[in-house]
């Protein structure tokens, strides 16, 4: 068990002080949005232990804590996607930049360079994110490098995965032919097919295995061949993700579009090819020749035509408004549940992460909403990761606090 | 005496000020244009309509309950219970609530289109850190397909502003959101002029990263400051040259100078200043430059640090236009609060907007404004939905000079209306009918009122 050192995170946890993980907590009277085929219960009750979820609905409760949620709504904490959360601190400064390499490759890996302490952080815990899957910006290559996954604790040990997918981007460019790049991909797979191939062959005939170690890269791309690693796309155009679909077909691989501005073009053939998108829910307008059919109702098209969603929203410092996002594609036509769904369980499936939904033997990663998890007018009430309580105070409250403080003396003297 | 008879143009004046004096012979007097591409816009058509039992959100301050408005001619005639109309087209909007039109302060739709090809990015003239000659609206495509997303919005009027690379980026031209083939078809009539400059960052990037002036803030103060000079100076030399020819001399006219038309405009409290700037330090230093020059300094636009300031900015009467939670994108964006619409606007006589500069939150400013109304709640603002209203509508047309035109549901103001399907500050909410000038302009229901952009038609 951590100890809080800051003051200000220590006096918001009001319920849980200093033995958080010796602690078991319960949250009764809860209305709780499962994620998984539970559905909706109400009037329920979870307990929390050792940082995972250990009973719904017990018979009998027995817990260190209990906290009367009020009916209010529990909802799995949200997962973002597809930004640089704790890889840029402030975008225009160079040196707060990690996100981006020119010479990266796919070997690139970010990781190392997350910065739990960023601001962005304690901010996008606002929004009840409490999970996170960040993604490289990469350099020249159409491999932009690995995505890895975060939790929002803040702490130092938040990086709770790496290697996660291999992002490539795809489609229309500054220079050349998007073929180039498909004939890229495309071959780097047959490629490293062959090999392979070719290595089991002198292994049988030889009886015993190559010694010849893969290089970096070799492996990355073999990984994603034996379907360990998913392959990440960037791609918006519909043609671009149909070439995605036969690429899946060919080579067996675990394919995840994000971007998919003219998915909906094509959802009957992602469907089956059981391809999920990562999709921006406010994308509407026609940014380019590749996505002259995104509408509002995108999430809700794609997800009637059996496409599993994903909501997510780029950049690194404004995930909080993923709530918003979701509020939106529910009054274009997503069911609430689904909405949900789509910024937690579809992203824990595609990803496979241990958090995403409310279930005996998930992470302890919850969010307790004053009202509507979507609207504007509802606010995170209590929010734990890995059953631990987390504050969702940032910076920003600091800053206002210090100008709403009447003084004498100049500001700089409220702290 | 007079040996010639004075061009046409001038003889009423030559006559009345030369009395019995011997006057020089006169050439015709050189008068600027100060409106050559003037408005073209025609309402769409109008009908004569009650809304009934509606929630109104007046944009004065007001919430009124199961109430009515009625426009007639295009102007709002009466706001209130029981209105009576027997001819006109009414619609019952039991449950649904109307505000005044939104309008956006800050957009660059048509200047900065979609698709965003490099053919259409017409926005950023940086070429010359000062560049006050060039004028938004000949950048304008109207073909935008963000002007029927904003509509979708209840957008009904937005300024178009040249971006913020340069000090000063130009004029900027205020629209009425409806379809047209030309700008000059959507300008909205009698709208003051506004000219955008630009603090901080941007301008120095720009042009430093070239090697030339300005590469820094102070560089930045220098470039207004010499600009603002020779708009004085042009000023006086076109007062001297009017105040000569009244007289009856003969003097030659200065040399025309667009730019200096723009800035001297500003001075003379025709165009309105319409300024990015971030920093408290630097809206600061921006006031006491209008007051080494005489001029205005107006609106504050993407006024991240307005809190730090917010009595001084109502003090001085300046508007702040913000975001409700952008920040982080650059250092002079690092000082964010949720809280700074709610700060700026519980000062008295303040003039907080919220505004968009973006072809994405255009489309929401309500929901943009929302995001205030209840984190100011939350920090013990005491706030409400007629409140939040006013910063997208009755304020940021104080901003843009527009007060006694539209912004506010009031007899006499142009009909400017939206009927949403609800409390318009909910996730849930849209727009479900938009009227601009008593016309409708959008029904979500109706595709008969729904436009369709040239570039989108036939696209498969």
């Amino acid at each position: 068990m951590k100890l809080f050192k800051s003051s200000l995170l220590a006096m918001a946890l009001t319920s849980i002080t200093s033995v958080a993980h010796a602690q078991s907590v319960a949250i009764s009277n809860a209305t709780i949005y499962t994620s998984t085929s539970q559905g909706v219960l109400t009037n329920a009750t979870l307990v929390v232990d050792n940082g995972k979820i250990t009973s719904i609905n017990p018979a009998t409760v027995s817990a260190d804590i209990t906290i009367d949620a009020q009916g209010k709504v529990l909802t799995p904490g949200f997962i973002g996607t597809m930004n640089t959360l704790g890889l840029v601190e402030v975008s225009a400064v160079a040196g707060s930049r990690d996100a981006s390499e020119k010479k990266a490759d796919m070997t690139f890996d970010p990781s190392m360079a997350f910065n739990p302490l960023s601001t962005a952080i304690a901010y996008a815990r606002k929004g009840g994110i409490t999970t996170n899957v960040v993604v490289p910006q990469g350099g020249e290559s159409i491999f932009k490098g690995q995505a890895f996954v975060v939790n929002l604790t803040g702490n130092m040990d938040s990086v709770i995965g790496n290697q996660t997918a291999l992002l490539v981007s795809l489609g229309a460019k500054k220079e050349g032919s998007r073929a180039f790049d498909l004939q890229e991909l495309f071959n780097k797979f047959d490629d490293a097919q062959q090999a392979l191939n070719k290595a089991k062959t002198k292994a049988d005939k030889n009886k015993e295995d190559s010694d010849k170690e893969p290089k970096r890269d070799e492996k990355i791309i073999n990984a994603v061949l034996a379907g360990t690693m998913p392959l990440l796309a960037e791609a918006d155009r519909a043609s671009d993700l149909l070439a995605l679909i036969k690429l899946k077909q060919k080579f067996g691989l675990d394919v995840i579009i994000a971007g998919g501005a003219d998915a909906v073009l094509v959802a009957k053939e992602l469907s089956e090819a059981k391809i999920p998108v990562l999709i921006d829910a406010m994308r509407n307008l026609p940014g380019s020749f590749d996505s002259l059919h995104t509408s509002l109702e995108s999430a809700a098209m794609l997800t009637k035509a059996g496409v599993k969603v994903v909501l997510s929203a780029g950049g690194a410092h404004n995930l909080y408004q993923l709530r918003f996002d979701a509020g939106n594609a529910v009054s274009n036509g997503l069911s609430k549940e689904q909405a949900i769904n789509a910024v937690t369980k579809n992203v824990a499936d595609v990803f496979n992460l241990a958090s995403g939904s409310i279930a005996v033997g998930k992470n302890a990663d919850l969010v307790l909403w004053s009202g509507d998890p979507f609207e504007f007018s509802s606010k995170v009430e209590k929010m734990w990761i890995d059953g631990e309580e987390q504050s969702t105070q940032s910076r920003h409250d600091k800053l206002r606090d210090r100008y709403m403080t009447k003084s004498t003396m100049p500001k700089a003297y409220t702290k | 005496m007079r040996k010639f008879v004075p061009p046409l143009l001038v003889t009423a004046i030559s006559i009345a000020t030369s009395g019995c004096f011997e006057v020089e012979q006169q050439d015709a007097k050189v008068i600027i244009n100060k409106n050559p591409y003037p408005s073209t816009y025609q309402p769409l058509p109008q009908q004569k309509t009650l809304i009934t039992n509606a929630t109104l959100l007046t944009g004065t301050g007001e919430r009124i309950d199961e109430a009515d408005v009625l426009f007639v001619d295009g102007k709002i005639t009466q706001v209130g219970k029981a209105l009576v109309a027997d001819d006109a087209t009414k619609i019952d909007a039991q449950g649904k609530w109307v505000t005044p039109g939104i309008i956006d302060v800050h957009s660059h739709l048509g200047v900065y289109p979609s698709p965003s090809v490099e053919s259409h990015a017409d926005g950023n003239e940086m070429t010359n850190p000062v560049t006050a000659q060039v004028w938004a609206e000949h950048s304008v495509w109207p073909q935008d397909p963000g002007f029927q997303a904003a509509r979708a919005g209840g957008i009904t009027t937005l300024q178009i502003l040249p971006g913020s690379g340069n000090l000063i980026g130009g004029r900027g031209v205020t629209l009425r959101n409806v379809p047209s083939e030309s700008v000059q078809g959507m300008k909205f009539p009698d709208a003051p002029y506004g000219m955008k400059m630009a603090c901080g960052e941007n301008p120095k990037r720009v042009y430093g990263g070239r090697k030339v002036a300005p590469s820094t803030r102070m560089g930045n103060m220098a470039g207004y400051r010499e600009a603002w000079i020779k708009a004085s100076e042009y000023k006086r030399e076109w007062e001297k040259y009017n105040a000569e020819y009244e007289a009856g001399k003969n003097p030659t006219p200065p040399k025309r100078d667009l730019a200096l038309d723009t800035l001297s405009g500003v001075i003379d409290g025709e165009i309105l200043v319409h300024n990015h700037c971030y920093k408290a330090e630097e809206m600061t230093q921006m006031i006491d430059l209008g007051k080494e020059f005489n001029y205005h300094s107006g609106t504050f636009h993407h006024a991240i640090e307005a809190y730090k300031i917010a009595d001084l900015l109502a003090d001085n009467g300046n508007c702040a236009a913000m975001w409700p939670d952008w920040w982080g994108f650059k250092m002079e964006a690092y000082d964010m609060v949720q809280e700074n619409v709610a700060i700026v606007n519980a000062v008295k006589n303040s003039c907080a907007v919220v505004h968009s500069d973006s072809d994405t939150t255009i489309q929401r400013l309500n929901q943009e404004a929302s995001k205030v109304l209840f984190r100011g709640q939350e920090s013990g603002f005491d706030i409400k939905e007629e409140d939040a209203i006013r910063w997208i509508t009755a304020n940021a047309a104080k901003s843009l000079g527009l007060s006694d035109k539209t912004g506010s549901l009031e007899a006499g103001k142009n009909a400017d209306v939206v009927i949403w399907n609800g409390n318009p500050f909910s996730v849930y909410a849209k727009a479900e009918q938009v009227f601009v000038d008593g016309a409708k302009v959008y029904d979500r229901f109706d595709e008969k009122y729904q436009a369709k952009s040239d570039f989108l038609l036939g696209q498969k």
